[in-house]
């Protein structure tokens, strides 16, 4: 044994995990080989392809909850990187600057920081109850993403009740905050745990109600219906047909977040962590991704439904048409045509494009030396072929301009939570409550009504 | 219309005040990579604080000027509870001082710098106090009480001779002789004059006051008079002087002042030296 052990203790940590990959690989090829040979393999594959075909929609919902899955985490690091950054910039001080370029790694350490941390479960709390609250709330707030169209046909999975899947599975996520208090024993974790419900559940009221106008005009509850019925110009967004809607809306949604100023659930310099008090380590993370996430989700909800989703601010395709340009734009280069000549493109090209450019920058710069002036004009040339290929796929496929706008406007909007977090003071529990039900409940059911006496009377007009 | 009675419209313009922030330049100074622009020789400024009440924080532990590298610290001031006027370091020998900071920290032998802002005193029965108690710190108190024996109170040379021969810090000393009431700085029975040296006492003849003080008394500002029964101080009126510049006597303030009234007090005061007090 210890012929075995003794070679194995002067590895480094990283040769500890490469050679038994290493190892595995060729156990693998190996085994494979074999199986082909023998002619056990393409049976089992065939099997494996069989059974994948019949069960081709468990397996696209699968690939598409594990897809959002995905997407959430770098979507969550990148709002608390924005969250960082902003609120410091407001604050006249630089933020986070240390880890990568202008601190962008910043929150992503914070995550593995949370990762490595002891998790801890106190004595006394209801385990199982304890264990499965974090991924309630945090699978509530994924699982939403699910209906949410990035762009024409990007969606996780096609739902003709979208929007009421959306709200039902987003409103479970109260049930992981209630049973994050209840199990934690301890009464002002389940204080903390009774007052997030309260408020989630008073705004979950006027944020659906708030909807219904939408829903009204647009006859379905399918959200990339209700996407494509705002093509066009912007002046086609509901927001302009529906503002008063739209107001209850993005306020409901903070409130919905657990934003400032309603961030009820966790108010940081007032009280402790609420119901998140006896969480720790990954646990307490997935709460605090799960209130990111949820950020993301009500800015790309509101992006749906009221600002046009994956459409742009332009119709683009008239006015290129105009100028001259067909979308998509087809080259009317037929590169087979080409024949060997397909290679003189990157060896003749490039070097062209960068001797161009170096001479450019060394007329303009002569300060620089040959060698400087190559570097950058390489790095130039660089940059001008991916922004050209990038500019030809962002008007060639809509599905890239679509997620493009989609993103841009969602991201604007969560700067938008954010520059309300660095501005706002938090409201009492009870201007809280009082707002909800006093004021916005009976806005949501005015703008119903008008709403639908409109659509009556440009019905009776028109017909 | 008016615009602050729009709602939410206050809301708006707070976000735009801190939206305005993102622009403008950022106040942080990276500070072990960026240094703030400050002069080489920049030690800072020294200034006394006060608390809200206007009262001044410092307690007069000679804590600063004890630590004081180079013994540039002059300190004189009263003890936390207002009764004895303590000192530290005179203002006119700071090149003297310094020179002997000097030769300390060049590791040459110090002479002895006892020293008596007050008037030196005859040290012999000092050290034979210190002798008898065999220079032990721990003797302190035993050692203060002695010397008030002899000298009546406890002269500044005297406190400092004490720390110097024995070890102890002054400040110790001093906390020991302002701690226990039956130690005391000063002459029993000592009177003290103070005159007012602001503007509009001055324009009120303050000065003409003033100098018939030192005229009668033999002494000029913060000096005993030859005899040891006044001392002559300044004071601050704050402005509440009406008429005539402030003078106060042994605390009392005089309801006015002229030079008439400073001659005759101070021969008064001479005059009425206290018994056994005579020195």
């Amino acid at each position: 044994m210890s012929s075995l052990s003794d070679p194995w203790k002067h590895l480094s940590t990283s040769g500890k995990i490469i050679l038994p990959l290493v190892a595995l690989l060729v156990l693998g090829t190996v085994a494979l080989t074999v199986l082909w040979v023998v002619g056990i393999g393409p049976q089992v594959m065939q099997g494996l392809l069989d059974t994948a075909g019949a069960n081709i929609g468990i397996l696209r919902f699968l690939a598409a909850a594990t897809g959002v899955l995905l997407f959430t985490v770098p979507a969550a690091f990148v709002i608390i990187f924005m969250e960082l950054k902003i609120i410091a910039f407001m604050n006249l001080r630089i933020g986070p600057n240390r880890i990568g370029p202008w601190g962008t790694l910043s929150s992503t350490i914070h995550g593995l920081k949370v990762l490595a941390k002891e998790d801890y479960t106190p004595s006394g709390v209801d385990v199982p109850v304890f264990t499965l609250a974090p991924a309630v709330v945090y699978l509530a707030a994924v699982l939403t993403l699910l209906v949410i169209p990035f762009g024409p046909g990007m969606l996780g999975y096609e739902m003709e009740l979208g929007l009421l899947y959306f709200f039902a599975v987003g409103g479970l996520g109260v049930i992981g905050l209630m049973m994050a208090g209840w199990s934690s024993f301890n009464k002002y974790s389940l204080l903390g745990g009774l007052r997030a419900a309260a408020a989630i559940i008073s705004y979950e009221l006027p944020l659906i109600l708030g909807v219904m106008g939408v829903v009204l005009l647009a006859g379905t509850l399918n959200l990339g219906t209700i996407v494509e019925n705002q093509s066009g110009w912007f002046l086609n967004w509901y927001a302009f047909q529906q503002p008063l809607a739209l107001i209850i809306f993005f306020i409901a949604a903070t409130a919905e977040a657990s934003r400032t100023p309603f961030d009820f659930t966790e108010a940081d310099s007032e009280i402790v962590a609420g119901f998140a008090t006896e969480y720790s380590g990954m646990r307490f993370g997935f709460f605090f991704f799960a209130e990111y996430v949820n950020v993301f989700i009500l800015s790309a909800l509101t992006v749906t439904l009221f600002l046009g989703g994956w459409n742009g601010l332009f119709d683009i395709d008239p006015l290129l048409e105009a100028v001259g340009i067909a979308t998509p734009v087809s080259l009317s280069l037929d590169i087979a045509s080409l024949g060997p000549w397909l290679m003189a493109i990157p060896v003749l090209v490039l070097p062209i494009l960068v001797m161009g450019l170096t001479a450019l920058v060394w007329m303009v710069k002569s300060s620089w030396g040959f060698l400087v002036s190559l570097i950058v004009g390489f790095v130039l040339a660089n940059l001008l072929i991916v922004g050209a290929l990038s500019i030809w796929a962002l008007f060639s496929f809509d599905a890239l301009m679509g997620i493009t706008w989609f993103l841009g406007k969602s991201f604007a909007l969560v700067a938008l939570f954010v520059l309300m977090r660095a501005t706002f003071p938090r409201v009492r529990m009870d201007q809280l409550m009082g707002f909800a039900w006093k004021w916005m409940m009976p806005a949501a059911l005015l703008n119903i009504f008008v709403t639908a006496g409109a659509i009556l009377i440009v019905k009776e007009l028109a017909g | 219309m008016r615009t602050d009675r729009v709602p939410g419209l206050a809301l708006v313009k707070g976000m735009w005040f801190a939206f305005r922030q993102v622009l403008r330049p950022k106040v942080t100074v990276q500070y072990p990579e960026v240094l703030n622009d400050i002069a080489p020789r920049h030690r800072g400024r020294l200034i006394l604080l006060y608390d809200e009440a206007g009262t001044l924080k410092c307690e007069t532990c000679f804590q600063c000027a004890a630590a004081c590298p180079i013994e540039c610290i002059d300190m004189g001031g009263v003890d936390t509870r207002n009764r004895y006027h303590v000192h530290w370091g005179p203002a006119e020998q700071y090149a003297e001082r310094r020179e002997e900071s000097a030769m300390r920290r060049s590791g040459r032998p110090v002479p002895d710098r006892t020293f008596d802002p007050f008037g030196s005193i005859d040290l012999a029965p000092l050290d034979a106090i210190l002798a008898a108690e065999g220079y032990r710190p721990r003797r302190s108190l035993a050692i203060l009480e002695r010397t008030q024996e002899v000298y009546g109170h406890l002269p500044v040379a005297a406190l400092q001779h004490v720390a110097h021969q024995t070890g102890a810090g002054y400040s110790e000393l001093y906390g020991i002789a302002s701690s226990y009431p039956h130690l005391r700085f000063e002459p029993p029975g000592s009177h003290v004059v103070r005159v007012c040296r602001c503007t509009q006492c001055a324009l009120l003849g303050g000065g003409r006051v003033l100098a018939a003080f030192c005229e009668h008394l033999g002494t000029d500002v913060g000096g005993l008079s030859p005899d040891g029964a006044v001392r002559l101080e300044t004071t601050d009126c704050h402005g509440e002087s009406s008429g005539s510049p402030r003078v106060e006597v042994d605390g009392e303030i005089l309801p006015r002042s002229s030079v008439e009234d400073a001659v005759r007090i101070a021969a008064a005061l001479r005059a009425n030296v206290p018994q056994g007090q005579a020195a």
